[in-house]
């Protein structure tokens, strides 16, 4: 059994915009963005959260379509997160931490500092461009708020150690 | 002579663990480390182990002088000259081994070595010392009185075979040997399984030891040496995994004995890695704490968690452990079958037989032949699609059993037990008559 792949993946076709050759999922969020109300109960996001703790240990994964992708920078963007907070980071200080990580200037697929180029084509034009940074900021904000809630779950004072181990693996030998 | 009522002696020497007893026991009497400990050079045979007796009970009768054996083995090609009455310098009697030799080896004094690599015996002289203390502190028993059933790992060189023979029959004059391949012990463990009907010696083996992982065909008794396959996951990466996830996450605790502990206290085997983590998500019984002493005797409580069941994963997803050996151990199961001659696949897919201390793995077995139906059955379909025929299917089939942790001993233990036993050894008269090669050949024989 190799890494895991996106569910979204099937339903690719029929709903999500792809822009540059990533998958632009509806999300359940109420952070400010450009994202279509997901539908159903399971998002992108949870699937980031569900499958992050088993991919970051493979090195190898083959992307079968823009879902993974989405996949992808997702469990990258968690591993950022949990490389900015330590053992001593209490749950307040943690949301100020995550939601500046989450709003700072960050490389989308094409900018120069983008780390993950050889495998994401770059939005088509600056629309496209503009539209898929904020995307990726109400994702990412969300994604935060979420993590910071498993984090979090029994104790506001102390990360869980458990999830926090995880910050030292790279899935694919990445980081963005 | 042996009397019609003494016993076999049954010793299983593995990489990193000896298994030691009498036939038609369950179980072995001792397992313990296929280690020595020998003085170094350096440091004076006369001031020694005062400092370690009193840590063993076991040391008295470990210090205790014997007299019947006779060990100067600087030139092996000579030991037929040898005569077990000679004397052995009182420095060369200054060893340990097992336990013993590891406590030992925590001092300045002595220094720990492993005879046995890879299932193979590379030191002939700290492995006849080894033997020698097995014989007479342990089994304590007149090797001229008993039979002894030793056990070889496949494909082990002829030369090896003279090697043992010389050894037990002129250092310590054994009434009779016989050298059975593990594989073969193992299947013939496995008939204690109420799934094994037919008793027979042909089947795959699994045998996941310390260092190593041998998946062994056998038909009829005869291990396809051509097909046999080995892998490098066994238990002391397993150890050093679970060692690892407790360091990244700052365990108080993270030596390898804690990690040794661990292992075979709390893990198993999963069906599906994420949904494994989900449980624990769901259900905080899933983790535990465990109590250990460190060496400074203080007690610290460290965490466990996901290890439980990560660990054992890597032999079906080695990636999460290794960048270098990345095959899951069903397709090398089925690789090794494949490359077996077709008449026997059936057979061979259909008795899957565990054996050794890696494989005690909560549903181990389960997993294993779950993984393995489903490469199977795609090559199944595929050739049905093929075809267009229906094919008659190809029943898998993994066998756990109550006998798997020291199946190999067990199998001897079973086989050496027989009447018939003593009339497939080559005795010492043989040996004096015919030489040291008689030993190249031993006949196979099945349990009635
Ligand atoms: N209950 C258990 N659960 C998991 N692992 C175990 C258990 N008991 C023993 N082991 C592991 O089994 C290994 C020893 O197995 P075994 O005695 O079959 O090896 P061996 O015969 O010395 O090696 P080999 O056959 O490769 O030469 C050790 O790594 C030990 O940690
Ligand atoms: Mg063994």
């Amino acid at each position: 059994m190799p890494a895991y792949h996106s569910t979204f993946l099937a339903e690719e076709d029929t709903n999500a915009r792809i822009i540059g050759n990533m998958a632009i999922l509806p999300l359940k969020t109420t952070f400010k963005g450009p994202a279509l109300p997901c539908m159903e109960s399971y998002d992108i996001i949870d699937e980031i959260i569900d499958l992050f703790r088993a991919n970051t240990f493979f090195k190898n994964f083959e992307i079968k379509g823009a879902s993974d992708r989405t996949l992808i920078y997702g469990i990258l963007f968690l591993s950022q997160c949990l490389n900015s907070i330590n053992y001593n980071t209490n749950k307040n200080e943690a949301i100020k931490i995550l939601t500046n990580l989450s709003l700072d200037d960050f490389a989308i697929p094409g900018d120069i500092g983008f780390p993950l180029n050889s495998l994401y084509l770059p939005p088509n034009n600056r629309n496209d461009s503009v539209f898929l940074r904020q995307y990726l900021s109400q994702f990412r904000q969300e994604l935060s708020s979420r993590l910071i809630g498993r984090l979090y779950q029994s104790n506001n004072n102390v990360p869980s150690k458990f999830w926090l181990a995880f910050g030292r693996k790279k899935f694919m030998n990445k980081a963005l | 002579m042996s009397s019609i009522n003494t016993p076999a002696v049954v010793m299983d020497n593995g990489t990193g663990f000896t298994k030691l007893g009498f036939a038609g026991n369950d179980s072995p009497s001792w397992v313990f480390p296929t280690a020595i400990a020998t003085r170094n050079s350096n440091s004076s045979s006369t001031t020694n182990t005062s400092s370690i007796l009193n840590k063993s009970s076991d040391l008295s009768s470990i210090n205790s002088p014997y007299t019947s054996s006779d060990t100067s083995f600087l030139n092996r090609n000579k030991i037929s000259n040898n005569s077990i009455h000679g004397n052995r310098e009182m420095s060369d009697l200054d060893f340990y081994i097992g336990d013993l030799a590891i406590d030992a080896s925590k001092g300045p004094s002595y220094s720990l070595n492993y005879p046995i690599k890879h299932g193979q015996i590379e030191n002939w002289d700290q492995m006849e010392r080894f033997w020698e203390n097995s014989i007479f502190k342990y089994l304590k028993c007149q090797p001229e009185d008993h039979y002894f059933l030793l056990t070889e790992p496949p494909l082990n060189p002829p030369e090896n075979r003279e090697n043992t023979a010389e050894i037990m029959f002129e250092s310590f004059n054994c009434a009779g040997l016989y050298i059975a391949v593990q594989a073969v012990l193992a299947l013939a463990a496995s008939w204690t399984s109420s799934k094994v009907i037919d008793r027979s010696l042909t089947g795959t083996v699994i045998d996941s030891g310390d260092g190593v992982t041998h998946v062994i065909p056998v038909a009829e008794g005869y291990v396809i040496g051509s097909a046999i396959k080995n892998i490098p996951i066994a238990g002391r990466d397993i150890t050093s995994f679970i060692q690892t996830l407790l360091r990244e996450r700052g365990e108080l605790d993270s030596s390898l004995k804690t990690a040794e502990e661990i292992k075979q206290k709390f893990c198993y085997v999963c069906p599906d890695i994420v949904k494994e983590f989900r449980k624990f998500d769901n259900d905080s019984e899933m983790f535990a704490k465990y109590i250990v002493e460190t060496v400074s005797h203080r007690k610290v409580e460290i965490d466990i968690g996901y290890e439980r069941f990560l660990a054992p994963e890597i032999f079906f997803n080695p990636e999460i452990a290794s960048s270098d050996f990345l095959t899951p151990l069903p397709i090398i199961v089925d690789q090794v079958i494949q490359a077996s001659p077709i008449d026997v696949r059936k057979n061979l897919y259909k008795n899957i037989v565990l054996s050794g201390g890696s494989t005690m793995f909560k549903d181990f077995g389960r997993r294993l032949q779950r993984d393995l139906k489903t490469i199977v059955n795609e090559r199944v379909e595929a050739s049905e699609r093929l075809s267009g025929s229906k094919s008659s299917g190809v029943q898998v089939q993994v066998i756990s059993h109550k006998r798997q942790r020291n199946a190999v001993w067990f199998g001897g233990s079973l086989m050496a037990q027989t009447s018939e036993f003593r009339s497939y050894c080559h005795t010492k008269r043989d040996y004096d008559e015919y030489g040291p090669n008689i030993v190249r050949n031993f006949s196979l024989f099945s349990v009635p």
